[in-house]
């Protein structure tokens, strides 16, 4: 039998480890006082591709149901918990999930996330938690070799706002700047002379503390571009002050989803490159239900997180080689194992290795 | 380790490599290398592949760096970073039919490799055609009656007017272009950067 393109069975190791992935984060968020939420794998189509949350509806895996609604599976986890999180308590900020999304774009069909809201928080509070949250995980999985990337939508958007651009024209010029395709946005922002050079500047400016700094010091004198260095300078310094010196910026990310609100944020993995965790500020997509209200989260990709998990030191293998007559005594006496692996067969596998075997095929039969 | 870069393999690969020699880079391994697909200079890797191929290795991070046709970038969206035009590998899209031709009152054919451009095009000018995918020798397709035009790249056009086929409308310029895999350009910035700064030094697409 054949499985659908991206679609895959798991089996043994990964699993072990995926579950370790997600049994840590469990822990991770319980200690920080989170409490856990989880939405339904089918949800209408509506939820997703309403103009505030903009998500392509090619990407979905949708269908008809009865009454003639296209219907979903779950293809975000921000956006459906949005929407369950509106009529929640209210005094209860710090929110966490686990499971599956489904997408279309992507390879593999189903992806595995696990993740944090926070909703209603002191705008500062819920970034410099999403990131320590991030920092503390990453460390009980003992993956330690990994960058934060920092990024702000209000970048981008202050220095297009002479250019007063149609929509059409600024989806353009945004795919342009996400593709850092320095001759289109050129071209794209001809009319404007000084924006087109600021854009030219900002899809260079990524790297260190030091990009942010030189930034600074040219728009010292713009109030807005000003703040929010300062907010990503603080941001940066609080990582420092926890010992997280791997941090970068990249000035002319732009948002991929419409919802996107301030800061972003990107962990990857150094070895391989891998995007580990990515999340940020989306304060707008609590409009769609006319609230103001601050929401800042992030997702880690579990299926990455475990390819790179350390592997845990293997429990001792008991043997308990029993027959039917003594397969009571086996039972029993397996019980009083406590840390070991046993496994109770009639017949030995000699190509399985055990540290100890101990036959009880005669217990109790003289 | 060496940064890694994606060479499309045939023209473009002769033309970067006479670009790239230009620039003070050392290519001599690569110009000996017979018919090996991986090679290595001193500082750098070189692999070589068929151009939506490159665009493949450099998505998932097997090369850092890729040299493709601007027609390859159009025809399969890529999560890569598309960061510069390099002058040569010049080209543009057409739509080509036989000389004289008389379209049909009903919903025109059209073959080409370029099935998503192509439908990309006649969507935009809100034109309903049938589009019939081929992989190569696309100017045999009017000609022989499969389809009513064709839409493919043209460079100096010599092959169309050999077959005997007209230029109806010309829609899309394209060049090389070098692109990155969106997480080796921030992690491997310093490998990176002293050989994509010279290769934007030099820009300017014909």
């Amino acid at each position: 039998m054949f499985l659908p393109a991206g679609s895959q069975d798991q089996i043994g190791h990964l699993l072990d480890r995926k579950a370790k992935v997600y049994q840590l984060f469990r822990k991770v968020a319980k200690k920080r006082a989170y409490k856990p939420i989880e939405t339904p794998v089918v949800e209408y189509a509506e939820t997703f591709t309403n103009k505030h949350v903009g998500m392509a509806f090619h990407t979905l895996l949708k269908w008809f149901d009865r009454d003639g609604e296209i219907e979903v599976l779950r293809p975000d986890w921000t956006t459906a918990i949005a929407r369950a999180l509106v009529n929640q308590d209210p005094k209860q900020l710090k929110w966490f999930y686990q499971g599956s999304v489904y997408r279309q774009d992507k390879d593999g069909i189903e992806s595995n996330q696990a993740g944090i809201e926070i909703i209603r928080s002191e705008p500062l509070f819920g970034e410099i938690e999403s990131l320590f949250f991030a920092v503390e995980f990453l460390n009980q999985t003992q993956i330690d070799e990994y960058l934060i990337e920092l990024g702000h939508t209000g970048i981008y958007e202050a220095i297009i706002a002479p250019l007063q651009l149609s929509h059409q024209a600024e989806n353009k010029l945004r795919q342009a700047m996400h593709d850092k395709q320095t001759d289109v946005v050129q071209r794209l922002t001809a009319s404007n002379p000084d924006v087109s050079e600021q854009l030219h500047a900002l899809i260079h400016a990524y790297g260190d503390k030091e990009v942010l700094v030189a930034f600074k010091e040219k728009y010292q004198s713009h109030l807005e571009l000003t703040a929010i260095i300062e907010h990503l300078l603080q941001l940066i310094n609080v990582l420092n002050q926890l010992g997280i010196n791997d941090v970068i910026v990249d000035l002319g990310r732009v948002k991929e989803l419409p919802y996107y609100s301030g800061t972003m944020f990107r962990g990857y993995i150094k070895d391989s490159g891998q995007s580990c965790f990515s999340g940020g500020r989306y304060d707008s997509l609590y409009h769609q239900f006319d609230q103001k209200i601050s929401a800042v989260g992030l997702a880690f990709d579990v299926d990455i997180l475990a390819e790179h998990i350390k592997d845990e030191t293997q429990p001792r293998r008991v043997c308990l080689l029993a027959s039917e007559a003594t397969h009571v005594v086996a039972e029993l006496k397996s019980q009083s194992y406590q840390d070991e692996i046993v496994d109770i067969v009639y017949q030995q596998d000699l190509t399985i290795e055990y540290d100890e075997v101990i036959d009880l095929r005669n217990e109790g039969s003289d | 380790m060496k940064p890694v870069i994606a060479l499309t393999k045939g023209r473009l690969e002769t033309q970067f490599l006479k670009y790239f020699s230009g620039l003070g880079f050392d290519i001599e391994p690569i110009v000996n290398k017979g018919r090996k697909l991986r090679v290595e200079t001193d500082d750098l890797q070189f692999i070589f592949a068929k151009g939506p191929d490159v665009v493949t290795y450099v998505q998932y991070g097997i090369a850092d760096l890729g040299i493709v046709g601007g027609d390859i970038l159009a025809e399969y969206t890529a999560d890569v970073y598309d960061l510069l035009p390099l002058p040569f590998g010049a080209c543009r899209m057409a739509v080509a039919t036989e000389k004289g031709k008389v379209w049909p009152d009903q919903k025109k054919t059209i073959a080409s490799k370029y099935t998503g451009i192509t439908k990309a095009f006649f969507k935009e000018k809100g034109e309903s055609v049938e589009i019939i995918k081929l992989e190569g020798s696309v100017e045999l397709a009017p000609i022989l009656g499969l389809a009513d035009a064709i839409v493919d790249i043209v460079e100096t056009g010599t092959t169309l007017k050999e077959n005997g086929l007209v230029i109806d409308e010309e829609f899309m310029h394209f060049s090389a272009r070098l692109i990155a895999n969106r997480s080796s350009l921030k992690i491997k910035r310093e490998e990176l950067m002293p050989i994509i700064e010279k290769l934007s030094n030099q820009e300017g697409a014909q």
